[in-house]
């Protein structure tokens, strides 16, 4: 996402250098789910979102924020601690970061079989990827629960 | 990094950081993210990253972008004063975006979407005094963070405002992140307080997460030309 050459260099070298250190994590097991005309998706986000009704993140923060399918836009706040990306856009049009809407147009057109009662936000900023594991897992388990055959990690 | 996570199904896009989806308010360039990101589903039989080529047909229009509002040059020598007239000239067009959009995303900070004035005036204290420890006590806000990580969501906060002061004129391009950012950090007197809230930062260097707090206040490259991290940065664990 995003080419280097399109950031600031500082900031293009600070995102190279934790690329290179990043532990390699994957790949996880295969798994083959519905045909997406058939399935339930369900969005992870790891844009810091939450209701105003939750707690913030903060730094280093691994849990996560539930998001039900009817939030509406005007209770949804972002608190990623990042400076780095453009948080406007979401000002604009939270979609474009949490494309729910998008995703119920699908699946009212037939593209996709459902939307998933539930949704999941992280904050990222973690240099360590693997530390979200066992809340990963359990993110995995809930959602397996609400019947989603599809998580639609969108980064920010 | 996608590659050293090895992802199941992955869509790399062209899009700046924050806009994943691509195209603001454009539903019919997001679906076809969407419909490309979720292909890969019927598609991949193994571990896959696969590139989106299609650029927004926007952007070009955010990097020409020029403020609407003239914030013409205050002649009081208060920081505060100078930052809170800034506010007041940007006030009715944030009011007018409010509207048009019923909702706003300021208050991260736990301030009400009407105390504006409250953290501008806090913001300026802190920058003028250099005191990065002390929780600013105003009535009617309970603060969502500590110091020194308040001062990151108040610049946020004021951020929104003055991004929603920029965007009230129907018809008009809106800035893209580098276009506010230098904005901002060039002409406005919030990019100058936050300029002065960093240093005082950098002088608070026994207070713990001072340096990092810096770092996520002033946007790359805009701390006196380079970065406002501190050299190694660690990042805690909040389990």
């Amino acid at each position: 996402m995003v080419r280097l050459t399109d950031l600031h260099p500082v900031e293009a070298e600070h995102l190279l250098k934790r690329a290179k250190d990043m532990p390699a994590i994957g790949p996880g097991d295969w798994v083959d789910p519905p045909s997406v005309k058939e399935a339930t998706v369900a969005i992870v986000s790891t844009a810091g979102l939450h209701r105003r009704i939750d707690p913030p993140f903060t730094i280093g923060s691994l849990d996560y924020r539930i998001i039900p399918g009817d939030t509406q836009f005007d209770d949804l706040v972002l608190s990623h601690i990042s400076a780095n990306f453009d948080r406007s856009a979401f000002g604009q049009d939270p979609n474009i970061v949490f494309p729910i809407d998008r995703l119920r147009e699908l699946a009212s057109a037939g593209e996709i079989g459902g939307v998933a009662r539930w949704h999941y936000s992280f904050m990222g900023a973690m240099p360590d990827p693997s530390q979200f594991e066992k809340t990963g897992e359990e993110i995995g388990r809930l959602m397996a629960q609400d019947g989603v055959d599809i998580a639609f990690l969108v980064p920010i | 990094m996608s590659e050293a996570v090895v992802p199941p199904r992955a869509l790399w896009v062209p899009f700046p950081l924050g806009r994943p989806l691509g195209a603001v308010n454009d539903p019919d360039f997001q679906k076809n993210v969407l419909r490309r990101a979720l292909g890969l589903i019927d598609t991949a039989v193994e571990p896959t990253i696969e590139d989106y080529a299609i650029e927004t047909p926007d952007e070009d229009l955010s990097e020409n972008w020029a403020c609407p509002v003239n914030l013409s040059s205050a002649t009081s020598d208060s920081l505060s004063e100078r930052l809170l007239a800034e506010v007041a000239m940007l006030r009715p067009w944030a009011i007018e975006t409010r509207h048009q959009r019923g909702r706003t995303l300021f208050g991260v900070t736990g301030a009400g979407e009407d105390q504006v004035d409250d953290v501008a005036r806090a913001l300026a204290t802190i920058a003028d005094s250099g005191d990065v420890i002390s929780e600013p006590l105003i009535d009617g806000i309970s603060w969502t963070f500590e110091m020194p990580l308040l001062l990151r969501h108040m610049a946020d906060d004021l951020r929104t405002f003055y991004h929603e002061a920029v965007t009230a004129r129907p018809g008009e391009s809106a800035p893209n992140h580098d276009a506010l950012n230098q904005w901002i950090f060039s002409e406005t007197v919030l990019g100058e307080t936050l300029l002065l809230v960093a240093d005082g930062l950098t002088q608070a260097s026994n207070v713990p997460m001072a340096q990092l707090v810096r770092g996520l206040l002033i946007p790359e490259g805009y701390y006196k030309g380079g970065s406002a991290f501190p050299d190694q940065v660690n990042f805690p664990i909040d389990r």
